[in-house]
């Protein structure tokens, strides 16, 4: 008896065929699950230079050990791929109910591979595993599409799939279940390629334990002590919204395109005004935080969209980024972009970067369709959005992501495009809090703020400023975060609430497995995780030259970012050496042979030899 | 009078390090006042630009939440002021 499921279903688009096969019993061990079992799959069926929107690309969709228990936020599900936005590794995390359901029909994962011929959906259901004609729903929007599924399967089934984008292939498409999205760096994007729409599941559980008493025992004392926790209740009546105020005040939350740190009118899109328009809270499930606000506009140009956010990345993202403070419009943006499954931070950063071309005269309105693109400008942020969704017109080149973008406007314009490795920079600006920078600058999928967060020094307890002394701290968090991305656990801890002794119970109470009763092993899995990532991108020719920020972060001044005001990142270089150091890595950013080997990944040796630059 | 106040880091930079403080006023407001005076900036750095609590912070007395009166909530001799600091993101 065990919480995994131990299979999974192989989806054949080339030949419309699915197959059950069982998870390699080892890999649960080493890999927990999650991206970890996800990350392996793709190492092991991938072989390097394989065109991310081509037949032979995967997309790997896998449960961890505790979805579908009773314990807090952890039936998250991960989604690993290859990016057609970076050409790297791809992973994202999404919540929701999907993935709980998915482990109640008897499966912890999804691989999909090939490509069908004409526009497809899985469905799964006590009578098995069915691959239909989704003539039907290609080109409905993300809510449109759940509706069609619900009226066909029942309104109790549970749905993940993408919208216009992701059919029309925009580089950073995403996957959404109701309101909750997954997939930054383009996996709906490869699932338009493959002409999949999405996936269905109809299950009623049970989910079977290894010690059902055990795992009641520890997951009442961890339910106990979250139920007055502060910071529970913070996300449970702000969301991450709480942040915007406090992150603006000290330089975080970058404004216009990173150009500066100060938002004029920020109060307007702060949490206190989200919180004037809340009508409820959503989550995902087995989650009582329930952090999802939903919000409805009820007056101006906007009245009456409603969706669950803006979290902080995109009151970021289409809000303080694109100098926009019309809080409805933000509303109705994040709406369009779940509803068009387009990821609401590369689109953002993607519309900043085309106004600050406009501003400096680099593109004109010969260029933008006849837009006039001008900082707040909320009304040509929603129809960029459309555009870029349909990739119509200026939009489908902004729908390439920052990077290919600028190579294809010239002029310079690459000195703006806010990247690192293609993925567009989310809401922390590297310059005012260093750390971060380092993360986002090693992150081996791009500049992704769920990558590792710098508690030491978002917390006060390093000084956020300095840049020495933080390879360490950064390769730690990175770590952290595989292990919480193979669990799968919330990110946000004070929703799980559980300690990691805590979790290491309840691991071993669900799969029988003892070593996961070992909190230090479980860091070590986070690692091996991470370094198997690491030699996916140096197969693909990735090394310490990727590992950089924007030229803007590392020449210009920050300007009017209160205690950051006037920041450069200098040091990069330094903290590189220290990062690369601590994980056991050569100065080129490449694993190690020793420290394959101490991580149990002889096999990969061979193909560093071969691969690495 | 006197009430116990607990910092989080972000604001122990301000009192060189010491976590925890005493003051005599008698609202929370009053002692964040008085520690303004021996810390400047403190006090400031827990505001927003309108002079309203930032909710990356909270503040609990006893352990109780005070939103959304914070700052006007009435101490006691004995009280312990816990001042904590919020910080996931995304």
């Amino acid at each position: 008896m065990s919480s995994y499921n131990g299979r999974l279903i192989r989806l054949n688009l080339n030949t419309g065929k699915s197959r059950v096969e069982e998870i390699p019993r080892q890999w649960m061990k080493d890999y927990l699950g999650g991206r970890g079992i996800g990350v392996r799959y793709l190492y092991e069926e991938l072989k390097p230079g394989v065109e991310p929107l081509s037949p032979e690309n995967k997309v790997i969709l896998m449960m961890g050990p505790l979805g579908a228990t009773t314990a807090m936020s952890v039936s998250r599900m991960a989604l690993v791929t290859k990016s057609p936005l970076t050409g790297a590794v791809a992973k994202s995390v999404m919540g929701g109910s999907f993935g709980a359901f998915l482990k109640f029909a008897g499966f912890d994962g999804i691989i999909v591979e090939g490509e069908s011929k004409k526009p497809v959906y899985l469905h799964i259901d006590k009578d098995g595993i069915h691959l239909l004609d989704a003539a039907g729903l290609w080109g409905l929007d993300t809510r449109q599409t759940h509706q069609k599924l619900r009226q066909k399967h029942g309104k109790t089934t549970q749905v993940a799939c993408i919208g216009p984008a992701g059919e029309k292939l925009v580089r950073y498409a995403v996957l959404i279940s109701d309101l909750r999205c997954g997939g930054r760096t383009g996996v709906g994007t490869v699932l338009g390629a493959k002409k999949l729409k999405g996936f269905a599941v109809n299950s009623a559980g049970p989910l079977s334990l290894h010690d059902a008493d055990g795992f009641r025992k520890v997951n009442r004392e961890v339910i106990q002590g979250l139920k007055a926790s502060p910071g529970r209740i913070r996300m449970s009546d702000f969301g991450t919204s709480y942040l915007t105020l406090g992150f603006e005040k000290v330089g975080i939350f970058p404004v216009k395109n990173f150009q500066e740190g100060h938002l004029e009118g920020v109060e307007k899109i702060s949490e206190e005004a989200l919180a004037g328009i809340k009508t409820k809270n959503d989550g995902c499930y087995g989650c009582m935080t329930k952090c999802g606000q939903v919000r409805r506009v009820t007056e101006g140009t906007y009245a009456g969209a409603v969706s669950e956010g803006p979290d902080y990345e995109t009151i970021w993202s289409l809000g303080g980024n694109l100098a926009n403070t019309d809080l409805g419009s933000l509303i109705a943006a994040d709406s369009l972009c779940d509803r068009l499954g387009v990821d609401t931070v590369s689109a953002g950063n993607s519309i900043g970067f085309a106004c600050e071309l406009y501003q400096r005269g680099i593109i004109t309105k010969k260029d933008t369709d006849g837009l006039e693109l001008k900082w707040g400008s909320h009304a040509a942020m929603m129809t960029l959005l459309e555009k870029i969704g349909n990739r119509q017109g200026f939009g489908k080149l902004l729908g390439e992501g920052t990077k290919r973008a600028a190579e294809q406007i010239g002029k310079g314009a690459q000195d703006y495009a806010i990247q690192v490795k293609g993925l567009e920079l989310p809401a922390y600006e590297p310059r005012a809090v260093k750390g971060y920078g380092l993360i986002l600058a090693t992150a081996n999928i791009g500049a992704s703020h769920m990558y590792g967060r710098p508690r030491d020094e978002l917390s006060g307890k390093k000084d956020k400023l300095t840049e020495v002394d933080k390879g360490q701290d950064a390769a730690k968090a990175e770590i952290s975060q595989a292990t919480q991305d193979a669990v799968i656990q919330c990110s946000f801890g004070p929703v799980t609430g559980f300690n990691p002794q805590q979790r290491s119970d309840l691991l071993v109470a669900a799969t029988g497995f003892k070593k996961f009763g070992d909190p230090a092993y479980l860091d070590k899995v986070g690692e091996r995780i991470l370094c198997l990532e690491r030699c996916f991108n140096v197969r693909e020719g990735f090394n310490r030259k990727d590992d950089t920020l924007p030229k803007r972060m590392r020449t210009e001044p920050l300007a009017n970012a209160g205690p950051a005001t006037g920041q450069v990142f200098k040091n990069l270089d330094g903290l590189l050496d220290e990062f690369y150091d601590a994980l056991g890595y050569t100065r080129q950013g490449i694993p190690s042979e020793e420290k394959l080997k101490e991580l149990g990944l002889d096999w990969v040796v061979a193909d560093i030899k071969k691969f690495a630059k | 009078m006197s009430v116990r106040l607990k910092l989080p880091p972000i604001l122990q930079e301000f009192s060189g390090g010491v976590e925890t403080l005493e003051a005599s006023g008698r609202t929370v407001g009053e002692c964040l006042e008085e520690l303004e005076e021996q810390f400047p900036g403190m006090k400031e750095s827990l505001l927003d630009r309108q002079g309203h609590l930032l909710r990356v912070f909270g503040i609990y007395i006893n352990s109780d939440g005070l939103h959304p009166v914070e700052m006007d909530a009435p101490v006691q001799g004995g009280d312990e002021i816990v001042i904590l600091n919020f910080l996931m993101g995304g």
